[in-house]
């Protein structure tokens, strides 16, 4: 047949088809605009990051590096821009979020991994996607309203009891029960979802052979466990641990509900906190009003991304190497 | 696979028209810019004005705000908080056209074209715990200006022996303020003689909210909040738990009636009357950029008058007549 | 050699106490859902109404007075499904041009590793980019410029929704679409997207479910008002804003209608959650399996 007679072809029900080179020059634009649109991504980082830097230049370029990471002051309105607290507050509440997290996780994810029943993970996944899309400012209004009287009428007074006295890291050094502690178990619950997930991709991807000839040797599931496929995925469990911690890094609104916000550097969990991420929401307001603080938050931004793109990068191209064994 | 998409995209749209449609909303009225408004006749105003600023002033802002529409329907307002920092940036910046600023209007801020008016009073007030050991003493003899400055900006008065003019006692106070950026704060840093909010010593709270109930549970503790914090506005009480050490304005080392309050009506007064020192108490300004007309300054025009017995409901001051005339000559 | 073996051996025991250690943590980490959801009800509840969610705020709203939230409310249903429908605009197209075009490329790796690292990024990073966006184009706070910091955080989770359910589709399907004449886009279109619809439909709630809910995006961007706007140049308030500035409210009755407005945003999130999936399960009897 020749294209005249092709255009005109009519298919039961539908419309007639266009002609084949115009079909072609179709598929071509689609695929040049859909090439173009799918750059976006990687441009996209890129122009985050120069934007930042951008407006953050009027700053880096008053104060040096070390005087804005390690200086202890934070007077904005005395020109005194020292980040160390806040950098150290995110460390602290990362820090005590991800110690929660992961023995729990880990060994729920082990079990849901190798153990429990089609219907127990049936019902699991739920649970953890529901946890998941829970928004950041509920975590917040439960930590607010369960978390924080937790710490201040019952984790306080132990540790006064016991451990605080001792142990400096624990001691109890202000009355409320805002604080890093606080802020560390919220974060423990937000992260969990994600890390259990990560590490359970990980586990399915060694092959079930490995499982089966231990087991054929007699040992128990844990020594399978153990000793062939715990060596497998180590990389990939750190992996999910650095990706849950980028995580918290960068979690705002939950953790400035419950952390304190008070710019001082921690020295114990039961001290508050400002983490980067709340020390900008907090002061957007106020960014334009005193010279220099805009360029500052926006530089609290910057180095937060840069800290998570490391943190995301280097966890993600680890993950893709181990997922693709699937 | 079009047609699929068009059909999710339709049932989208249809569900935000049909939303809209069957919220409460005001006529739709295109926001013009209120210096455009029209003819400043009494009757017909119409347009749209833009606030933001102080968290102190934005439930007022939001009262006042109701009652003007009430009286001009095709009147709109966009109202938002963001502190008095941001207030200040944005009505500088034409990002809105009133700014709520609770506190001064500062020299640099006017040499870039801000004009402001004065339209209430609220004032701070320091706070104790109802249980402090001390309250009784505290509330007979009072505290002097000086001894706050101690506490606050220099730090040479660390116990509650100091406090009540024994040395011998060596119980600490614990020192509460606040760590967000508040007005309140600036307020109180500046009776205590310092310049501003970050010369406050102490332990810092986030939030008022925080800060009242930091007191209330802890009996050694001292702290300072707004009226409308410390006072139940519906019953005019104190907030249970807390009471206010009086301020010993005159100095004779006692609390005399004036200086005591335990009803918001006291303190209102005090304040308005000028018997609470100012700082504490402090004027709440709205700033414009260039003098307003038009909508603007009908509206800042309501305020000061009819406007102002919205106030205190509201735990606000309202402005005695001198203030009030002093505002209004400045806005011809 | 003895031919008895112990019944009890230690490792057995071992497997025993870790089987119940990791039973345990699976219970706690559940639990913890049912923890936040009973503090949420209990406390939200009391306080929730009707008028919360029909009407908007009122002059006394935030002294204790009549009014609701409904500003909020459907100031993020514009905001989500704005930013959502923005995301799909552009997610579509690069999950069907990975799947079409880059396969299992070099490319297409970057891409992948491009977006999970975009999915990483926390949405304060794109609410602070979004407004210096913002400064740079003159514009104010605005549904518009929410929309666009909304749209760069649902991006990524939306096309690695759709990338991931893309790349399962049977190849067979693909392969005889080809073998008829198809034009590589002509199968993206119409094969693609028709089996993977119950795919994509779940990355779109998923997506729209964390619109609903994000705070950090819109806090510098989207504004604040009392008004349902009525232009994309309005500004907009929205329900994680309505939480988070009534909790911080002098009034306790202010407060207490905040924890109700937090408990309106989780109804919506689970409603969004629960809904996806069994629109997923019903839409499955449309593909080939």
């Amino acid at each position: 047949m020749n294209e005249i007679e092709l255009t005109q072809v009519k298919v039961e029900g539908r419309l007639s088809r266009p002609s084949t080179p115009s079909r072609t020059r179709t598929d071509r634009t689609a695929r040049r605009a859909f090439f173009v649109i799918t750059l976006l991504p990687i441009l996209l980082i890129l122009i985050i990051t120069i934007a930042l830097f951008v407006r953050a230049m009027p700053i880096l370029s008053a104060y040096s590096l070390t005087d804005l990471l390690f200086g202890e002051v934070w007077r904005p309105n005395n020109g005194q821009f020292g980040f160390r607290p806040f950098i150290l507050g995110t460390l602290w509440v990362t820090a005590v979020g991800v110690f929660l997290a992961v023995p729990p996780c880990l060994l729920a994810s082990i079990y849901l991994a190798e153990y429990a029943h089609a219907r127990t993970r049936a019902i699991a996944k739920p649970i953890l996607d529901l946890l998941a899309a829970i928004p950041p400012v509920v975590y917040g209004v439960w930590g607010l309203l369960a978390i924080v009287p937790f710490v201040d009428d019952v984790l306080a007074p132990l540790s006064e009891r016991w451990l605080g006295s001792t142990i400096p890291i624990f001691s109890v050094t202000q009355p409320t029960g805002f604080g890093i502690l606080a802020g560390g178990i919220v974060l423990a619950v937000m992260i969990s979802p994600l890390i259990i997930s990560v590490i359970f991709e990980v586990f399915a991807t060694v092959p079930n052979d490995l499982r089966y000839a231990s087991l054929g040797l007699g040992t128990t599931q844990w020594q399978t466990i153990r000793t062939v496929v715990l060596p497998q995925v180590t990389p990939g469990i750190i992996a999910a641990i650095v990706l849950g911690a980028s995580r918290a890094l960068g979690e705002t609104i939950a953790v400035l509900m419950v952390v304190g916000n008070v710019p001082k550097t921690p020295t114990s969990v039961f001290d508050t906190a400002y983490p980067l991420p709340a020390l900008i929401a907090n002061n957007y307001g106020e960014m334009m009003s005193i010279p220099l603080y805009d360029a500052a938050l926006l530089g609290a931004a910057l180095v937060l991304l840069v800290v998570i793109l490391i943190f995301n990068i280097l966890s993600t191209l680890v993950l893709q190497r181990f997922l693709r064994r699937k | 696979m079009r047609k699929q998409t068009l059909i999710w995209l339709s049932v989208f749209l249809v569900l935000a028209v049909a939303l809209s449609a069957c919220g409460n909303a005001t006529p739709a009225e295109p926001a013009a810019p209120a210096s455009d408004a029209s003819a400043p006749a009494e009757e017909k105003l119409s347009g749209t004005i833009s606030v933001s600023g102080a968290f102190a002033l934005y439930p007022m802002m939001t009262v006042w705000a109701d009652e003007f529409s009430k009286i001009h329907p095709d009147v709109q307002f966009d109202v938002q908080g963001g502190g008095a920092g941001k207030g200040m940036t944005d009505t500088i910046a034409g990002a809105v056209d009133i700014g709520m600023i609770s506190r001064a209007i500062k020299p640099e801020e006017e040499s870039q074209g801000i004009f402001w008016v004065s339209v209430t009073k609220d004032a701070v007030f320091p706070i104790i715990s109802s249980e402090n050991p001390y309250a009784e003493q505290v509330l007979a003899k009072g505290i002097s200006q000086e001894v706050f400055a101690g506490i606050y900006i220099t730090g040479e008065i660390t116990t509650w022996g100091q406090v009540i003019g024994d040395p011998s006692d060596t119980t600490p106070i614990n020192i509460f303020t606040r760590s967000d950026a508040s007005g309140a704060a600036e307020q109180w840093a500046k009776f205590g003689g310092g310049a501003a909010q970050e010369d406050l010593l102490g332990i810092g709270v986030n939030g008022e909210p925080s800060m009242v109930d930091t007191i209330i549970k802890d009996p050694l503790g001292i702290g300072y909040g707004n009226l409308n914090s410390i006072f139940d506005l519906s019953g005019g009480g104190l907030v249970p738990g807390i009471v206010i050490p009086p301020i010993d304005i005159n100095e004779d080392g006692q609390a005399n009636p004036d200086e005591i309050y335990t009803v918001k009506e006291d303190a209102f007064g005090a304040v308005a009357n000028g018997t609470y020192p100012s700082p504490p108490a402090r004027f709440e300004n709205l700033a414009t950029l260039d003098k307003p007309e038009g909508l603007e300054l009908a509206f800042i025009t309501w305020i000061l008058t009819d406007g102002q017995q919205y106030l205190e409901e509201a735990g606000f001051v309202p402005l005695t007549p001198e203030q009030q005339a002093e505002s209004l000559a400045k806005l011809k | 050699m003895s031919i008895k073996k112990k019944h009890f051996e230690r490792r057995h025991l071992v497997e025993f106490l870790m089987k119940t250690i990791m039973r345990i943590a699976l219970v706690i980490v559940a639990g913890a859902l049912g923890l936040i959801l009973w503090t949420i009800i209990t406390r939200g509840l009391p306080s929730l109404s009707w008028s919360m969610v029909t009407q908007i705020p009122k002059g006394g709203y935030y002294m204790g007075k009549e009014g609701g939230i409904l500003n909020a409310i459907i100031g993020s249903a514009y905001l989500a499904s704005g930013g959502t429908l923005l995301a799909i605009l552009l997610s579509l197209p690069i999950a069907l041009y990975l799947k079409a075009y880059l396969g299992d490329s070099k490319w297409g790796d970057y891409v992948r590793l491009a977006l999970d690292v975009l999915w990483g990024i926390p949405s304060i990073v794109y609410g602070a980019f979004g407004f210096a966006l913002m400064i740079m184009l003159g514009m104010r706070a605005s549904l518009l410029a929410g929309i666009i910091a909304l749209a760069l955080v649902t991006l990524p989770i939306m096309t690695r929704a759709m990338d991931e359910v893309i790349r399962r589709m049977p190849v067979d399907l693909e392969h005889a679409a080809l073998a008829l004449g198809s034009t590589k886009f002509e199968v993206a279109i119409q094969v693609v997207t028709r089996q993977m619809l119950p795919g994509i439909i779940t990355g779109i709630l998923l997506a729209f479910g964390r619109g609903i809910g994000d705070a950090a995006s819109v806090l510098f961007t989207a504004g604040y008002t009392d008004r349902i706007p009525t232009s994309l140049m309005n500004p907009t308030a929205s329900l994680p804003l309505a939480v988070f500035f009534q909790l911080g409210s002098p009034y306790p009755e202010v407060r207490e209608r905040g924890y109700a407005a937090a408990l309106i945003l989780t109804i919506i999130v689970l409603i969004v959650s629960l809904g996806s999936r069994l629109l997923a399960s019903r839409l499955n009897k449309y593909t080939v399996k």
